[in-house]
């Protein structure tokens, strides 16, 4: 199944860690974010491939956009 | 009043046997029926967790779904008064569609009683429920009332089942969508702890009720000073970027004895709740988690932890709060949701809690949010500060930003970036680190993580035990 990974709140893509078709474990690093004067990483919540990454460096997201889909 | 499946189960044990349930809730050889099989449609017992007394009860998911009627919800009253008596965790053990149908009004009544019973033993005895197949209507209420809610792959809780929401909505939708451990762990707050299947879950109820049913003395002696190597070491999560996010549950773990239970670890995150052993008695621990939101508190994040506040002082279980906070999330979205009005709660909850309650900052505590997580001023019993931590308003550069606003757009064009940065650093000097909040008594001792179990342990310890003579309402 599918899971899709969400932006939980607007931020700046700061750093694009992964690149489509990787194979990812859970905990990995996919895109680290810019948001509060932080750096937050955006986490893979399960094991997979990357089979989308909808965000570029420099993009901004808005809560809720699509930012990975793991398979 | 949704009705389950009443199909009887071919195999030789049914799993759903309400005396199979209970015995796997027990130490083995310790349950003692306190009622005979009947058909009531509930069950319940006394015996040992852990060793220590226990009450519990289940409803008969084999007898019209676990349906509830006079006689099964007296049982259930019985189990709780009992408890409440002797002074013991009550678990319930939830499969049921809810008030029996064919007894009409009198089965309404009969379920209200449950619920004053819970409501009277709230913040007195631990309730916690487990919920191991559909609990719906009234059996949804019950395991909302109690202190903690576990439900097990099979478990789902609604107030209306997929017929009706389809007849009166038009939503297709099935009963693990609406009322499943994915959306009660991650949407709804409503399930504390959710697992794979019916062991694993009673396992979680067993370890929950044992930390709340025989909380243990401290023992500061047993926590030596440089103990930090021996997986205690609660500064090696923290990367050395001041502004790079990380997760929190390392350092929880790396505090505990050993590792504890967390509460609603999929919902509103940004916050951990966990109770566990620490210097060999019962904790609640509250952790700002960096890694999600930055974080930030927002409204369900302050909610989710007033009510853990709540429940832990009402049961007499001291706290200890790790503070790495940037503030409260802004945004349209929190106001509407009552960032106000549910972030008081937490306010709330802090400032009336009479448990030892200790605060460690362990990088930075901003503004309101440093307020919320247990300050000096809501009266914490000690608060400690890592050397490098810092305690302020807001973010240095931040700050500069809105104190000079005028000097700064006042200053010539290919100046104001040098100023800037020369305020920022006179800022951080004037107000920036924990040196302010030290001389005015708001940080108690600037400790070094090395050191930091014990003195947390010594300053439990230190403090009188009292318990919040409150009940636990579900925020």
């Amino acid at each position: 199944m599918a899971e899709e990974i969400r932006a939980e709140m607007v931020a700046n893509v700061w750093k694009v860690v992964a690149s489509a078709g990787d194979t990812v474990s859970e905990g990995d690093t996919l895109v680290i974010l810019e948001s509060m004067k932080m750096e937050i990483p955006v986490l893979a919540e399960s094991d997979g491939t990357l089979r989308e990454l909808a965000v570029n460096e420099g993009d901004v997201v808005q809560e809720g956009d699509l930012i990975a889909v793991i398979e | 009043m949704t009705v389950t499946s009443t199909a009887a189960d071919s195999s030789i044990v049914d799993h759903r046997d309400p005396e199979v349930r209970l015995r796997a809730v027990f130490d083995a050889g310790s349950l003692r029926l306190l009622a005979p099989r009947d058909d009531s449609g509930v069950l319940w017992a006394r015996g040992e967790i852990d060793g220590t007394a226990a009450i519990a009860y289940a409803t008969d998911a084999t007898r019209m779904g676990g349906a509830m009627g006079t006689e099964g919800c007296r049982h259930i009253v019985d189990a709780i008064d009992t408890a409440v008596r002797e002074r013991v965790p009550v678990l319930g053990l939830w499969h049921s569609g809810g008030a029996r149908l064919a007894e009409g009004v009198v089965a309404l009544d009969a379920v209200g009683q449950v619920f004053a019973a819970m409501v009277r033993a709230s913040g007195r005895v631990p309730q916690i429920s487990v919920v191991l197949g559909p609990a719906a209507g009234g059996a949804a209420y019950g395991p909302a009332l109690t202190d903690i809610v576990v439900m097990s792959g099979a478990g789902r809780i609604f107030v209306t089942g997929p017929e009706v929401v389809r007849s009166v909505t038009g939503e297709q939708v099935d009963m693990e969508r609406l009322g499943g451990p994915e959306p009660h762990g991650r949407r709804s707050g409503v399930v504390h702890v959710t697992t794979k299947d019916d062991d694993s879950a009673l396992v979680e109820a067993r370890k929950l009720a044992a930390l709340l049913g025989r909380q243990g003395r401290f023992s500061p002696a047993d926590v030596p000073v440089g103990d930090d190597t021996d997986g205690h070491d609660m500064a090696a999560a923290l990367p050395a970027e001041a502004n790079r996010a990380y997760d929190v549950k390392p350092v929880v773990k790396a505090l505990l004895d050993e590792p504890g239970v967390e509460l609603h670890a999929k919902w509103a995150p940004n916050v951990v709740t966990t109770l566990g052993r620490f210097a060999g008695r019962t904790i609640g621990v509250i952790a700002n988690n960096p890694l999600r939101l930055g974080g930030c508190l927002d409204a369900s994040s302050a909610e989710k932890a007033a009510r853990f506040v709540r429940m832990c002082d009402s049961l007499g279980v001291p706290l200890v709060v790790l503070v790495d906070v940037p503030g409260y999330l802004p945004g349209l979205g929190q106001e509407w949701d009552g960032v106000v009005r549910r972030g008081a709660k937490l306010l709330h909850a802090f400032a009336e809690a009479v448990v030892p309650r200790v605060t460690l900052v362990t990088r930075k505590a901003y503004g309101g949010a440093y307020i919320a997580m247990n300050s000096r001023s809501l009266g914490a019993t000690a608060v400690f500060a890592w050397p490098s931590a810092e305690v302020a308003v807001m973010g240095a550069s931040a700050a500069v930003n809105i104190l000079h606003r005028k000097r700064l757009a006042a200053a010539p064009h290919d100046e104001r970036e040098a100023l800037r940065t020369e305020l920022i650093e006179e800022q951080t000097r004037v107000a920036g680190g924990v040196n302010r909040a030290l001389e005015i008594g708001v940080v108690d001792d600037v400790i070094k993580p090395s050191e930091t179990r014990r003195r947390i342990a010594e300053a439990l310890a230190g403090a009188p035990a009292a318990r919040g003579a409150h009940g636990n309402i579900p925020l």
